[in-house]
């Protein structure tokens, strides 16, 4: 900074600082700001505002220009986010272009991801599940990556307390594995997903099929009301940004909520370069940002700093901060910075047809996707071949098709009257995969991207244990749809790359040895103990569940002990 | 000059979309613009009426009248590679010996194609996608529900 000064470096200071305004970082700006902090978020993409920045959440499939397919040479351009299923001309806005921020893929890795203002809060499928100790216990008992410095009672309190805000909508179902919460109702799963979970339950009595918990206002409370949220709707078109914020997102509840307490200074278009570390105090002293739109170079001053910018960012981010005392990355003594990446394995699918409950239809749309089994192998003790175990979607649907092969006046009055089929039947595997030191990320060491920041250098893939599983997945499955009565069963293997699950973790791990890894049971820095770091760069295994609520108690429960340590004069 | 009357001569409503109008002032080319497909006003003609073909009008309006057509030149130009631009612009050309010709002959005309014409079908399924995602057939025939505002999993059929 040329023209630097005290007034100016007063502008530039603040109590708290929080890299990223998405899932995670929306609730340690909220967090932070309620208890009276002065908090600088830092988002590196444009501003998004609830409602106002939505521009195509109200049109009618008619008012797409190609009716909400992406045209040809975008596809082209852009053949790793073009793979998501969410991107198409209603939400294409939300989506990094693959030719504005390109990585480098030593394997394949389809890394999506959403730069603005609410990040990919705005774009998620919204299942909250909770994690349970079979989560955390995982590698202390199967013996891989670290032991949870935590178990599920250290977060179980905050489970609550983000879900009472968030507003999350299931059944109280009574199964260790997946921890009852503090839910709104749930949606019904529908009669063919009833059949199939009766059916289950009475032939694997281990094997159950609840209704997925969705971060949906099935029947909103005062403190969602508060919030200018209102009840779903039903619509199902929640990529495009919801107006009723009847789904969570920063956009919609934290950040409000935030600025309404006066603290917060949002600042958009703040592309975060480094950490700034200070050899004399020993700790972290602000970050540096370049404006993504001018270019310039800003340091902003805090005492405590939350890095929330998205798993695989917040490696780079770290991996970028170097100074003498950690020439390899911020708070990187362990050398594990940037290793053990992992993800979910969702690249199994099935689907099949029922002919019974023909008198039947649904009506409506069910935002919470229909049902949810959680994962039943290798649960208590191990019995299969591979370590840990999936989870899986399963819902039912009863579509309308016309015959289209004619011509004339029988064509169009065939469109106009389309008839009802078989119930149609799927599933999808979300498995848990083994975080390995192969599995890693890491700065590139020649490419930089427009902001003079090293490139994010992928290396993760697959391995033995998941192709185990994911055959497991399909014959377990095939078995329960044949033993339902399901026909036309057909099994879907995708050569999807990791990444598409866009549930990345790790690198950033938590550990109770900062030998093994970089944060304590706190989600602090073993090293740099005013750094935290509460997204998906923390976790330390990747569970069967969907991980953002997990994120958000982290970030909620690491802000109580950032501001009590602050108050006690810890950090 | 009425601004509403400039805004008309911009747009053309096609299934409910507004397409750009071409801007060229040649009579000959087609009436929207399009950035890779070069076509005719006499080519947009005769894929007026090969639409309207596949999509009459009945006690309610057909594909041309929805402008359908001009969908399928849009889906064409922008949505699809050379490849299917070529063999689109290849059918139609060979369509023009429909020019005049009655909506049953061309339907005689479409019913001789070889069954994997891909003119035939690329262009029948671009109109049966306008047709059914438009605004007439999604406001009056089958109606799109914005704001369902409800889940019923089990629904009863009434016989």
């Amino acid at each position: 900074m040329a023209n630097l000064n005290i007034d100016s470096e007063k502008n530039r200071t603040y109590d708290a600082i929080v890299v990223g305004s998405g899932i995670s970082g929306g609730w340690a700006a909220k967090e932070l700001c309620e208890k009276g902090l002065k908090t600088l978020v830092l988002e590196r993409g444009r501003d998004v505002q609830h409602i106002k920045d939505y521009p195509t959440t109200n049109l009618y499939p008619w008012q797409f220009e190609h009716r909400n397919e992406m045209p040809y040479k975008i596809q082209q351009e852009n053949p790793i986010v073009n793979r998501c299923y969410a991107f198409h001309e209603d939400a294409a806005h939300f989506f990094v272009k693959d030719t504005e921020h390109p990585y480098v893929q030593e394997k394949p890795f389809d890394w999506i991801r959403g730069y603005q203002v609410g990040g990919k809060s705005l774009l998620w499928a919204r299942q909250t599940q909770r994690w349970s100790d079979f989560d955390f216990d995982g590698p202390a008992r199967d013996n891989f990556a670290v032991d949870w410095p935590i178990r599920y009672a250290d977060l179980k309190p905050w489970y609550d307390y983000v879900e009472r805000f968030a507003g999350i909508a299931g059944d109280k179902d009574g199964l260790p594995e997946l921890p009852d919460g503090e839910f709104l109702p749930g949606y019904p799963l529908n009669i063919v997903e009833k059949y199939f979970k009766q059916k289950m339950e009475t032939k694997y009595p281990s094997r159950k099929v609840i209704s997925a918990r969705c971060a949906h206002l099935s029947k909103p409370n005062q403190i969602h009301l508060d919030q200018g949220r209102v009840q779903c709707q039903n619509r199902t078109l929640c990529q495009r940004g919801c107006p009723f914020g009847g789904y969570f997102s920063s956009n919609a509840s934290t950040l409000p909520w935030a600025a309404k307490t006066g603290n917060m200074t949002l600042r958009p278009d703040s592309v975060v370069h480094s950490v700034l570390y200070d050899e004399q105090k020993g700790k972290a002293v602000g970050v540096r940002v370049i404006d993504r739109n001018t270019k310039e170079e800003i340091d902003f001053y805090a005492k405590i700093i939350f890095v929330n910018a998205a798993a695989l960012n917040t490696n780079l981010i770290l991996l970028n901060s170097k100074s003498s005392r950690f020439p390899n990355g911020l708070g990187n003594d362990s050398e594990t910075l940037g290793k053990y990446v992992a993800f979910h394995n969702y690249s199994a699918r099935i689907y099949g047809e029922y002919e019974g409950y023909k008198d039947y239809k649904t009506d409506g749309r069910n935002p919470a996707g229909g049902g949810y089994i959680p994962r039943f192998r290798n649960l208590h003790k191990q019995e299969t071949d591979y370590l840990r175990g999936y989870a899986a979607g399963f819902s039912a649907w009863r579509s309308s098709n016309s015959d289209q092969s004619g011509l004339g006046t029988d064509l169009k009055e065939s469109l106009l009257n389309p008839k009802l089929q078989n119930w149609g039947v799927g599933s999808h595997m979300m498995g848990e995969t083994i975080p390995k030191e192969s599995n890693s990320v890491a700065l590139d060491q020649s490419k930089k991207d427009e902001w003079g920041i090293p490139q994010l250098k992928i290396s993760v893939d697959y391995d033995d244990n998941d192709a185990k599983m994911k055959k497991d997945y399909l014959d377990t499955m095939e078995e329960m749809f044949t033993e339902a009565g399901f026909t036309n069963i057909s099994r879907n293997e995708s050569s999807q790359a990791p990444g598409l699950d866009i549930h990345e973790m790790g690198g950033v791990r938590m550990g109770l040895d900062p030998k093994t890894s970089v944060l304590n049971k706190w989600n602090q820095m073993h090293a740099c103990k005013n750094v935290f770091v509460t997204d998906g760069a923390a976790m330390t295994s990747t569970s069967t569940q969907n991980p953002s609520l997990t994120y958000m108690a982290f970030a909620a429960r690491t802000v109580d002990y950032a501001v009590s340590e602050l108050q006690k004069g810890n950090i | 000059m009425n601004r509403r009357t400039a805004i008309q001569q911009l747009f053309i409503i096609a299934g409910g979309m507004m397409i750009a109008s071409s801007c060229s002032s040649d009579r000959n080319k087609a009436s929207i613009e399009l950035a890779n497909i070069d076509v005719s006003a006499e080519e947009e003609d005769v894929l007026g009426n090969v639409v309207e073909a596949i999509i009459p009008k009945t006690d309610s309006p057909g594909a041309r009248e929805l402008n359908l057509h001009l969908f399928v030149l849009k889906m064409v130009d922008d949505c699809h590679g050379p490849e299917d631009q070529k063999r689109f612009l290849d059918g139609l050309k060979n369509a023009k010996s429909q020019k005049g010709k009655t909506t049953s002959e061309i339907q005689e005309y479409l019913k001789n194609l070889p069954a994997d014409d891909s003119f035939l079908s690329l262009v029948k399924k671009r109109t049966i996608q306008g047709y059914l995602n438009s605004e007439y057939v999604m406001k009056n025939k089958l109606i799109y529900e914005l704001v369902p505002a409800r889940y019923n999993g089990a629904l009863k059929i009434e016989a």
